[in-house]
């Protein structure tokens, strides 16, 4: 099971760190996580994924969904530290064009400040 | 296609921890085959945990499905084959494509024919039968 932790930057980009598999059984969690804080105000977020040592098409689905919302919110959601399996399966969708991705957290938003 | 020696079998009733029980049976096999390169490893593991997700959502439309999952190693290439008594699943993995970018979707089928050799599907009176074929080379 996936667990989460978050902390907000001074700046306000709230980062979200999911710790495991990022599959079906996970991927609802992170979805409303992710909604819940853009309903909250939170509208820059960045998802750590130095963590998360697998993702599937429901964990992609679900960083999709929270790029959706946060854009529609007018901000942005982008994605920091990939592990080797998330930045394949990222290329092999084809999603890495779509989800910017960064080295850290901490500098995911730096262009925007 | 080569006879897999020895498969390691799972047995189950899909629920919440099918994903987890389907990680641990290629889990097992991978100890006992050091041989097979990472790469095949990360992509068997990717099309088996996303054809599983497929069975445990559609075939059983929520309900438990009973599931068998064999797994093996060939002199050239990983075999998983999935068997489950459910609903018949009405798509051709043969035609299967990547939704438009921003789907939150509809890749699990996509993803797993791009990191497999070979992808089939077949119904017939015991249920859907499905097989992953990753080859150990390239």
């Amino acid at each position: 099971m996936v667990e989460f932790t978050s902390r907000t930057m001074q700046s306000g980009v709230v980062v979200i760190r999911p710790e495991g598999r990022l599959n079906m059984v996970a991927a609802p969690s992170l979805r409303n996580e992710l909604r819940t804080l853009v309903e909250g105000g939170s509208t820059r977020l960045v998802v750590d994924l130095a963590g998360t040592d697998f993702i599937d098409s429901s964990g992609l689905g679900a960083l999709i969904s929270g790029l959706k919302i946060a854009r529609q919110a007018g901000g942005d959601l982008r994605i920091a530290a990939p592990t080797k399996q998330v930045t394949a399966v990222l290329e092999l969708t084809n999603l890495d064009r779509v989800l910017h991705t960064y080295d850290s957290p901490d500098g995911a938003f730096d262009d925007a400040s | 296609m080569t006879r897999p020696e020895s498969p390691f079998v799972l047995e189950t009733m899909t629920g919440p921890s099918t994903l987890e029980d389907i990680q641990g049976a290629l889990d097992e096999l991978w100890s006992a085959h050091s041989e097979v390169p990472e790469v095949v490893r990360m992509h068997m593991d990717l099309a088996a945990g996303e054809i599983g997700a497929n069975i445990i959502e559609h075939s059983g439309e929520g309900e438990p499905v009973h599931l068998r999952m064999e797994v093996g190693v060939s002199a050239d290439a990983v075999v998983t084959t999935f068997t489950d008594d459910g609903r018949p699943v009405p798509v051709d993995p043969a035609s299967v494509s990547l939704p438009e970018d921003m789907a939150e979707r509809g890749r699990g089928l996509a993803i797993a024919q791009s990191v497999l050799d070979e992808l089939s599907y077949r119904r017939d009176s015991e249920g859907n039968h499905w097989t992953l074929l990753r080859r150990c080379s390239g």
